[in-house]
């Protein structure tokens, strides 16, 4: 799971007859980390949509190469992990239930331990088999990085990453994003 | 175009008044065929039209294709009503109830069914872009159980409808003069469907470029 | 060596066991679900008084209740999904076939439940003498399949319309119309006796094979982007 590149190409998207995306490119190798900054509403959270395949752009294209090979859809889909406000857990699962599921989907093994680990490194340890329906909206948050660890994506795709987080959190999300083996991240400043 | 449409109707018009004989057990009812047998026509034809610009959409996404899919079932609509009604009427007036269940009913009755599904499935989706997929697929999905209709409603109801045109021992059950006028009006019908749906795809493709031409302007 | 819960992780089965997990936690589909089934019926039993039914109306009635059932409730499973916002999550990681399946058996989970409940209260409440049981399973089996693709299918196309409730039934009936009308005249078959052979069952068979693999490739395009 190394070296995957991705290219933004002449990116451009509409809702309802508005632009907010027009002629967006860019590239991102392993390692190297994009921050989008821009204001409210400027289409940072469209652009990371689109890079993960969930939004169809009007015009352009998103390639995700691994050296010159490119990669079909299937293969793009486990190249991405995301942290992302729109990515909500099932309030009836246990938050160790709802990272197994994703683990299952990508068809990685869920060994308790390795769910352990990766639950205790964002501070979930204590809390994992209650339901997430109990959880507060950080805790959510340090979930889904739970599973972005877990997930080992080499394309890190972050939406408001620090949001509803206290100090400690954030001081993690930092440690996590700046010791991480994953390659490109594609980064959205939260303020 | 126009013109020559307006004078072709009028002369299969005065055909259908003046040409056509009054048919055995029919009497001048069977005028009421004339414009029921090309309605129903194009009814069907306009459900296949619909369904082949929607699966060229999903081939290509290109927009047009939508438009093109979407007016066709637009105008099947209205031309299924007026088949449904204009079948009613002559089926009141020779069989004596408005409706019952003959196979051909049902089937122009279950395309009424699916060109209304279709239309309030495009009314209620907002995105342009997801419209034209998700309504493409299920044109798509209502064109498939056709074949299973074709199939399945001869077993179930029995038919009133006159043999068809070209029935099993391949013989015309027609007078020849009737048929010319049957076949004009058809064709006429046709070309007047043809008309209304360029126009609407027309006024749609304009739509779309209006605001096109003004961003580049900016 | 192969794993002993190898089977249990393909994506479909997580899907599946996913909705299970929660519904048999919440308990919203299978309530509502057992209560509207059964109001149905016991409308039509109460206004009709006792009285003997022809098979042809029994076997009308039966469709028309297992149908407007399914309806109630076969919508849930998708349009949940785009109301808590999960809709989103389950994009991000799973994907096209391994959604379908598992929705698509978590919908036949609920109409065999439905089935298995409608149909002993159907014999019991209305009178009806089956004749050839094994024919009526067989039946309902198929339509059941025919109903979960289709419904699955349609559901999903739902989850971004205004309106879903009354439109879910609109878009299915028309697809589903060929199968319910042999599903009728089979179940008249099997409650009179007169049982005309497999031909209409596989019939039967037919659309639901032809349906299931339509319903796979739409699917795919409805899920992507």
């Amino acid at each position: 799971m190394t070296s995957v590149y991705v290219d933004i190409e002449n990116i451009s998207r509409n809702f309802s007859g508005r632009t907010v995306l027009h002629n967006i490119n860019g590239q991102a190798s392993p390692g190297e980390c994009l921050v989008l900054t821009g204001r409210n509403g400027a289409g940072k959270s469209t652009l990371l949509k689109i890079v993960a395949g969930l939004l169809r752009p009007d015009a352009g294209m998103i390639r995700f190469r691994r050296g010159e090979r490119e990669l079909d859809v299937e293969e793009r889909r486990r190249c991405i992990g995301m942290v992302s406000p729109e990515v909500v857990w099932y309030k009836n699962l246990s938050g160790r239930e709802n990272l197994r599921f994703v683990a299952r989907l990508r068809g990685r093994k869920d060994a308790a331990r390795e769910l352990n680990t990766y639950l205790s490194r964002v501070g979930l340890g204590t809390d994992s088999d209650r339901r997430v329906g109990e959880y507060s909206t950080g805790m959510v948050q340090r979930l889904r990085f739970a599973a972005l660890l877990l997930l080992q994506a080499p394309v890190w795709l972050l939406d408001e990453p620090s949001a509803n987080l206290d100090l400690v959190g954030k001081a993690m999300v930092e440690g996590l994003v700046d010791g991480s083996p994953a390659g490109p991240h594609h980064f959205n400043g939260d303020q | 175009m126009k013109v020559v449409l307006a004078l072709w109707m009028a002369a299969v018009a005065y055909g259908v008044f003046f040409l056509v004989p009054p048919a055995e057990g029919l009497g001048y009812l069977v005028r009421i065929a004339f414009f029921h047998i090309p309605v129903a026509w194009v009814s069907v034809l306009a459900f296949f039209q619909s369904a082949l610009e929607a699966f060229r959409y999903l081939r290509t996404r290109e927009p047009r294709h939508d438009w093109r899919s979407s007016a066709a079932a637009a105008l099947g609509l209205g031309f299924c009503l007026l088949a449904t009604g204009s079948g009613a009427v002559f089926a009141k007036l020779t069989w004596g109830a408005y409706w019952n269940w003959d196979p051909r009913q049902t089937t122009i009755f279950v395309l009424l069914l699916i060109y209304g599904a279709y239309l309030a499935l495009r009314a209620s989706l907002e995105e342009a872009e997801l419209r034209a997929r998700i309504s493409a697929v299920y044109a798509l999905l209502s064109f498939l159980t056709v074949p299973f209709l074709v199939f399945v409603l001869p077993r179930f109801y029995y038919s009133l409808h006159p043999e068809p045109l070209l029935n099993s021992t391949g013989r015309l059950q027609m007078e020849p003069g009737m048929l010319v006028v049957l076949l004009a009006a058809v064709g006429g019908v046709t070309a007047i469907y043809w008309q209304l749906w360029r126009w609407q795809v027309g006024r749609q493709e304009r739509q779309y470029e209006m605001p096109l031409r003004e961003g580049v302007n900016r | 060596m192969p794993d002993k819960s190898s089977i249990w992780d393909k994506p479909l089965w997580t899907v599946l066991t996913k909705d299970l997990t929660c519904e048999f936690r919440s308990r919203q589909a299978l309530g509502s679900l057992g209560m509207f089934a059964l109001i149905t019926l016991a409308c039509v039993s109460m206004s009709l008084g006792g009285a003997v039914l022809e098979p042809q109306l029994a076997a009308a009635l039966l469709w028309v209740v297992l149908f407007f059932a399914a309806m109630a409730g076969l919508a849930r499973s998708f349009v949940q999904e785009q109301e808590t916002g999960t809709l989103f999550t389950l994009r991000l990681y799973a994907s096209a076939p391994a959604v379908f399946f598992g929705k698509l058996m978590f919908n036949l989970v609920l109409l065999m439940g439905l089935t298995a409940m409608i149909l002993p209260l159907f014999v019991i409440l209305l009178n009806v003498d089956v004749l050839l049981p094994e024919v009526l399973l067989l039946t309902v089996l198929l339509g059941n399949l025919g109903i979960g693709t289709v419904s699955t299918l349609t559901a999903a196309m739902l989850t971004r319309a205004q309106g879903k409730g009354a439109l879910f039934t609109v878009l299915t009936f028309p697809v589903l119309l060929p199968q319910f009308l042999s599903a009728v005249s089979v179940t008249t078959q099997a409650l009179n006796g007169a049982f005309t052979g497999y031909r209409e069952l596989l019939f039967m068979a037919g659309y639901d094979g032809l349906m299931l693999a339509a319903a796979m490739l739409l699917f795919d395009i409805l899920w992507q982007d």
